[in-house]
């Protein structure tokens, strides 16, 4: 069986040889031109030691150059290196790993025969090329073909099963460790298991694992051997924008200009001059293209600036990233996902700087493209052999597109290597992935990051984030924002909670402000949907929105000043949307009361309505004024839809004293009115003086609804200082695990269940197990065995009820012996006794009695029941399955 | 019920009728205002006039916006004189003399009647009384239960007092007004219970359903006449209704004698039957089609303009609410700062300030008025055009001065043409009418000519043998009866034509008078708002004087 696979390869192989050949001149054209680069590339970082060594030579030891370069060298910030996370293989517990990890099959060792045969006749023909990374050890030192480790696995969360969501729990789960030789590919490739035993792994682990989840979930995935930028490779996002600081793009809606109709109005004329607005076009223009060239050069000199340092490996760093191609689960076009940070690339990114080989579970692929030009020109066509070299015939290949094959066939050869390659031996296919079966529990799951908490560091930004439950004030998420790129100088704070008690979900702090904005989710007890303030006392500047259905008075926002307050209202069935309180200045009093009692005095009260439909325009008040300290009233009413004034009233709210001393209840200047259509009932002195008492009241109610809105804003800040101090969590009822009610509850459950369980095994307990034992087993009763058996069992139990009433009429004859004896002493002693001792003896004596008393019911109930019980045994027997036959003939 | 004969009955006239509004009206301090001011009968809402021996309702009609009356206790004979108070919810005539339910016929919104121990014998009058809640009939003379059906048709009944009366000692009396009036909730002031209800539901149901066929069956009567009025109003506006059938060809054979002793004619009956009649109609059809597709162009060449002038309006009145707003708040400003300066110099050059605020304020707005008037005006010119170019396509069309019937040739063509494909005009059916007439007028004189050859071997009726005696009384028969035809066809022409015209000329003049109305009142508007401020800052300057 080998040997005819062997033999197939090696035809397989002398067809490539040729093929190959075919390449190999191209190839070598590409590899001088890259040796060049090289070679210039080296020349480069030459240069750029030299004038280090220049200065070196240079320097001679004077006391002041000592102190400048003191000085120098204290200017230099020597940025220790932290501390490198490493994954040897030492760390790992080999010993309980199964077999497969620790042995080749058979077929795994063929496999790697004819990867070595491959990866011969490769560095045959393309000498210049890196080794081929292949098959590297495994944590038991067992050398695994890569396409072997990559085990597809479909996840049972669903948050696993797109590939932006599973790139991100893998590059959030486990932590990165460096390549140990940036310019190699590693020499170890661990399981998928171990890596996520450990939660920590180096790009390939982190690709592996990546890829047989997609390829789990149903994607065209692979995973890539290539080289990346030195960002891409240690994971460094400092030069990134951090995707949560980008504001989304405001979509600016054409507004789609309706046609003019037929009849509308032509505008009045413009007699404006032209040539004056041209004119002053211009200028504008000018003034905005001289803006717009600074802010460009602004930005180009920051870019230059940030970019300055350039990588002298540039190109060089061995990376590995997952390759997805279009076509499964709806992928449009085929991209790139770093899996370090989880983000997804085009396949013509500049990251991105070359691909050595890319392969998944089924073959192995090695890219026979030049990468002069990053990855911008490559095509993941991998049916097309020419570009992409395959490890294994048979394992269907991708797809190789329309033009393509077109193109193929026009080339005799091709076409009849594709012929040859459908009748080829399809034996030989990828053995089984020797990884256990990835799986990832729950709790993992749920805490996502190595020990839950995880730091990143963008450009400007810093991300920390933490696993629920983990901090105890419910701080999921922390950014936090810096004015440079030092990240030292903190712009602001943005802080995401989960399961808080008070349904805080974001906290927004500004720190150059100092402004503090508190979102909530729906649920609040008082409806809070934000807060934003400065300070908590009251009285200051803040804003409180709240969700206005969930209220009884329909609010949704409140604004505070320090003299001011004004709230919108909606919905509301008397129509008011806005009122605006003044505020005086708070009177002296004297200190009897407290702050709270003293409200500050309310100079005007402004009020608005909507329009109520079922009212007349001109009697709906669209707006009225309570000039409490001038003791006016003004009433500006809604304007009816076909006027452009609206009346007016205003009421002097004055009580006067006429010359006789009788006071004026209402004369006509009391109430001044504009109405657009007068009306004659209203200018009677009834209806005004009708409208002023009603008003009057309204005033009244208004200063009390005031007066509760700052009432509630104090119980507000009291409640939010609460919460913030108790910070509680919730617990969802379906949460077994934290839910530590349900728990009790389950585990009081499971206790009930198993006490039912003891107490029937105690019911199933056999009154004749003791008899039949005696009796020789297996043996059938006879009706005489059976007879004596009930006997005896009868018998028993009839001694068992006589000793059990023994037992207590000893008991009983016990205590009342030793309460006589008691009293008798106490009548010996009676004149001799301390009050103390009395005490005792009385108790003695009442608890002593109260124990004759139970004794003697007992005995009496025994004595009632035991007839019936021993009845009960007899009927019990007569009916029991194994002696019924034979007892029921005796009867 | 003679308890209060023995009093001399009163009068109601004016001075008790302002006594009771005297004392019935606002108290304290308001009273004290009403006093000063006196009240006007038109104000008062509610009136209270029991126990005042009042034999004859009178004086009421100045309680216009009145909704409460109660005229209880009183020993009226007659409902009279409530005719004026359409706005009564609630009225009490309980504890009278009353013989017959009348005089409700315009208290329209009248929702509480109580005629409670009067001498009333049949439920009956009470048609126009669509909102009735409550209605009290106990202590009265009703003696057939039947009478309680009439109570049916007020579907916010919901309370009904009959104890007292006749009928309530039938035994059925509860269940069948339960069955009869299922929607009533109180009857006698008890509540009638649920199972009450089934039960005489199913005591009753027989009669129930039948009356509720009858019902059903006069209500889809009226629905049905309703949407036919509806439709043939929607065909008047159209000015083509009952084109759309035989209506004109059957109204041109009604007058016409001799056109019917005509159609006895061998080989007329087909001819009218079935050549005339059916291209006449289709005509019609053709006509009547066209004509609404024209209403509907009509109509949304009006709803645009419509729409368009109202969004012009709309527009400048916003700017104009703008410019007052922004000049208030300016106005408020000012006015404190005059009251607040002492220097008096100071004042005065505020005030002027402000006056000069005030004019400018003005010619804005007037500006702003003049420009829409001019921008409404072009616009309504349009329209206007548009509208009369619209009216004189229709009418052009329907009376077919198309050139090209006006040919000799035309008419042969048109002849030769089907008629299913021809154009839908008045002219069509006068050539068709013409062609007729020459048709009938040889089949006449054939049919003359074999009369006198003596060849006629059908009988003919005696009256229309009688018109071939010779071949001028033929003639004059059938030119009769052609004749005829005409004058119906140019009447049903004429009307049509002088009705979409003065449609036409209505719409412009109402739409040019609501333009100058508009205008009016915005000039008036302006002018007193104006006159408003400025009152405003006069007085500020006389205060200032004074002070």
């Amino acid at each position: 069986m080998v040997q005819a696979v062997l033999k197939a390869t090696s035809s397989l192989d002398s067809q490539r040889h040729a093929r190959m050949e075919v390449l190999k001149e191209k190839v070598e054209e590409e590899e001088a031109a890259e040796r060049e680069e090289a070679a210039e590339r080296a020349e480069r970082g030459e240069k750029t030691k030299r004038p280090m060594e220049v200065r070196r030579g240079e320097t001679t030891m004077t006391q002041e150059m000592l102190r400048d370069l003191e000085r120098k060298l204290s200017e230099i910030e020597v940025s220790v290196p932290e501390k490198i996370l490493t994954f040897t293989k030492d760390t790992i517990d080999t010993s309980k790993l199964p077999l497969s990890y620790q042995s080749n099959t058979l077929k795994e060792e063929h496999l790697l025969q004819v990867a070595d045969n491959f990866s011969r006749q490769y560095s045959h023909l393309c000498p210049d090329r890196v080794p081929l990374f292949l098959h590297p050890l495994n944590e038991c030192e067992v050398p695994k073909f890569v396409s072997t480790t990559i085990r597809p696995t479909l996840m049972p969360y669903p948050e696993l099963y797109n590939w932006d969501t599973c790139a991100q729990f893998i590059s959030d789960f486990l932590s990165m460790v460096p390549l140990p030789d940036p310019l190699k590919p590693p020499l170890y490739l661990y399981s998928s298991t171990t890596v996520l035993k450990y939660q920590k792994g180096n790009c390939f682990d982190f690709s592996t694992l990546l890829c047989s989840m997609l390829i789990g979930a149903g994607y065209d995935a692979y995973c890539v051997n290539g080289y990346g930028s030195r960002d891409l490779c240690y994971m460094d996002l400092t030069r990134e924008v951090c995707p949560l600081t980008m504001k989304p793009k405001e979509t600016v809606k054409e507004e789609e200009k309706a046609p003019p109709k037929k009849y509308a109005i032509k505008p009045p004329r413009d007699l404006t001059s032209r040539f004056e607005q041209e004119q002053e076009m211009k200028r504008q223009e000018a003034i905005k293209a001289e803006e717009e060239n600074r802010r460009k050069q602004e930005e180009a000199r920051l870019l230059e600036q940030e970019n300055a340092k350039t990588d002298p490996l540039h190109g060089l760093r061995v990376h590995s990233w997952v390759l997805v191609l279009s076509g499964k689960r709806e992928v449009p076009e085929s991209f790139f996902i770093d899996p370090f940070t989880a983000r997804s690339y085009s396949t013509q990114d500049d990251h991105f700087l070359g691909i050595e080989s890319l392969w998944n579970h089924k073959n192995y692929w090695v890219n026979m493209q030049d990468c002069w030009n990053c990855c911008k020109e490559l095509v993941f066509d991998l049916g097309d052999p020419v570009r992409w070299e395959y490890l294994l015939l048979g394992t269907d290949k991708p797809f190789l597109s329309l033009t393509e094959e077109e193109d193929e066939g026009m080339n005799d050869d091709d076409d009849v290597e594709n012929l040859g390659k459908e009748d080829e031996d399809k034996s030989f296919d990828m053995p089984p992935s020797w990884v256990e079966q990835i799986e990832i529990s729950p709790e993992a799951f749920e805490t996502r990051c190595p020990n839950g908490k995880k730091v990143i560091q963008y450009k400007r930004a810093k991300l920390e984030k933490w696993a629920p439950y983990l901090n105890n004030n419910g701080l999921v998420c922390r950014l936090t924002t810096y004015e440079d790129l030092e990240c030292t100088k903190t712009l602001e704070v943005k802080e995401w909670y989960q399961n808080r008690e008070d349904m805080l979900e974001l906290k927004h702090i500004n720190k150059i402000t100092g402004l503090n904005v508190d979102y909530f989710k729906p649920g609040h007890p008082q409806a809070l949907r934000m807060h934003s303030y400065k300070s908590m006392q009251p009285e200051m500047d803040r804003v409180m929105e709240f969700y206005e259905t969930a209220r009884v008075d329909g609010l949704i926002k409140r604004e505070e000043t320090p003299k001011t307050m004004t709230e919108y209202y909606h919905g509301r069935p008397d129509f008011l949307s806005y009122r605006h309180v003044n505020f005086g200045p708070r009177m002296k009093k004297l200190a009897l009361n407290s702050a709270e009692s003293n409200p500050r005095p309310m100079v005007k009260i402004t009020e608005r309505f909507f329009r109520n439909p079922a009212k007349p325009a001109d009697e709906d008040v669209a707006e009225r004024v309570f000039l409490i300290a001038e003791e006016r009233i003004q009433l500006r009413y809604h304007c009816r839809s076909d006027h452009i004034t609206a009346n007016k009233r205003e009421f002097l709210r004055r009580m006067e004293v006429d010359s006789k001393g009788n006071k004026i209840i209402m004369t006509p200047d009391m109430c001044i009115s504009f109405e657009v259509e007068p009306m004659e009932h209203t200018k009677k002195l009834l209806y005004q003086y009708e409208a002023m008492m009603k008003l009057k009241n309204e005033e009244k109610l208004s200063r009390h609804q005031a007066w509760e809105s700052e009432l509630e804003v104090l119980e507000i800040l009291k409640l939010r200082e609460e919460e913030e101090e108790a910070h509680t969590l919730t617990i969802s009822i379906y949460d077994t695990k934290r839910n530590e009610k349900s728990k009790e509850y389950r585990e009081a459950m499971e206790r009930v269940l198993h006490e039912e369980h003891l107490r029937q095994v105690e019911a199933q307990l056999d009154y004749l197990a003791p008899f039949l034992a005696q009796l020789p087993p297996g043996e059938k009763l006879t009706r005489w065995q059976a007879v004596r058996l009930k006997e005896e069992c009868l018998n028993d139990f009839k001694q068992r009820l006589i000793d059990k009433a023994n037992l207590i009429q000893a008991r009983f004859e016990k205590e009342t012996q030793e309460l006589q004896k008691k009293q008798q002493w106490y009548q010996e002693n009676q004149v001799t006794l301390t009050p103390e001792d009395e005490d005792l003896y009385l108790s003695y004596c009442s608890q002593a009695m109260f124990r004759i008393r139970i004794l003697e019911q007992r005995l009496s109930r025994h004595k009632e029941l035991a007839p019936l019980k021993y009845l009960a045994l007899e009927e019990k027997l007569y009916k029991d399955p194994r002696l019924v036959e034979l007892l029921k003939v005796f009867v | 019920m003679n308890r209060l004969y023995d009093m001399e009955p009163r009068v109601m006239d004016d001075e008790m009728l302002k006594l009771a509004v005297g004392e019935q009206g606002p108290r304290e301090e308001a009273g004290q205002l009403a006093k000063q001011e006196g009240i006007l009968f038109k104000d008062v809402l509610s009136l209270q006039l029991d126990f005042q021996n009042i034999l004859r309702i009178d004086n009421l009609w100045q309680f216009e916006s009145l909704q409460k009356l109660q005229l209880d206790n009183n020993i009226i004979e007659k409902i009279e004189g409530l005719e004026n108070l359409t706005h009564l919810v609630w009225l009490d005539l309980s504890f009278n003399n009353i013989e017959a339910i009348e005089g409700l016929d315009t208290l329209v919104n009248l929702e509480d009647l109580s005629l409670f121990n009067n001498r009333i014998s049949k439920i009956d009058s009470l048609d126009a009384l669509v909102k009735l809640q409550v209605l009290s009939l106990g202590n009265n003379h009703i003696g057939n239960l039947m009478n309680v059906i009439y109570l049916r048709r007020f579907k916010a009944l919901r309370t009904l007092s009959l104890s007292g009366n006749p009928v309530a000692e039938d035994e059925d009396y509860k269940m069948f007004i339960c069955a009869y009036l299922p929607d009533l909730v109180y009857l006698d002031f008890r509540r009638l219970d649920d199972h009450m209800k089934e039960l005489a539901e199913m005591k009753h149901q027989y009669s129930i359903d039948e009356l509720k066929h009858r019902e059903n069956l006069v209500q889809a009567r009226l629905e049905d006449e309703q949407a036919r009025r509806e439709e043939l109003e929607e065909h008047k506006a159209a000015f083509v209704e009952q084109l759309n059938g035989t209506f004109l060809f059957d109204s041109m054979y009604t007058e016409d004698v001799e056109g019917s002793k005509l159609s006895h004619l061998p080989g007329v009956g087909e001819l009218l039957e079935f050549t005339y009649k059916d291209k006449f109609v289709i005509i019609c059809l053709n006509i009547f089609e066209y004509g609404l597709k024209q209403q509907e162009k009509r109509k949304a060449e009006l709803d645009n303009f419509m729409e368009c002038v109202q969004e012009a309006i709309q527009e400048n009145q916003e700017q104009g609410k703008l410019k007052i707003a922004k000049f208030e708040e300016k106005h408020l400003l000012s006015l404190n700062a005059i009251r607040e300066e002492s220097e008096l110099s100071n004042i005065e050059a505020k005030i002027v300030q402000y006056s000069e605020d005030i004019t400018e304020l003005f010619n804005v707005l007037m500006t702003l008025e003049m420009q829409l008037m001019e921008q409404l005006e072009e616009t309504i010119n349009m329209f206007e055009r548009n509208i009369i170019d619209l009216v004189g396509l229709f009418v052009e069309n329907v009376q077919s001065l198309y050139p090209f019937l006006e040919d000799p040739l035309g008419r042969h063509s048109c002849l030769a043409r089907p008629w299913l494909n021809s154009g839908c005009t008045m002219a069509q059916c006068r050539d068709l009418e013409n062609h007729h007439h020459e048709k009938l007028l040889e089949i006449a004189i054939n049919i003359l000519e074999k009369i006198v050859k003596g060849e006629m071997d059908e009988d003919l009726p005696d009256d229309v043998r009688s018109l071939f005696v010779d071949k001028d009384t033929i003639v004059n028969a059938v030119g009769a009866s052609h004749d005829i035809h005409l004058l119906k066809i140019d009447n049903r022409e004429d009307e049509l034509v002088t009705r979409v015209n003065s449609w036409c000329t209505h719409l412009l003049d109402k739409i040019h008078k609501d333009e100058i109305m508009r205008n009016r009142k915005r000039v008036k508007e302006i002018n007193q708002y104006i006159d408003h401020v400025q009152s405003e800052l006069d007085s500020l300057e006389c205060g200032d004087l004074l002070d």
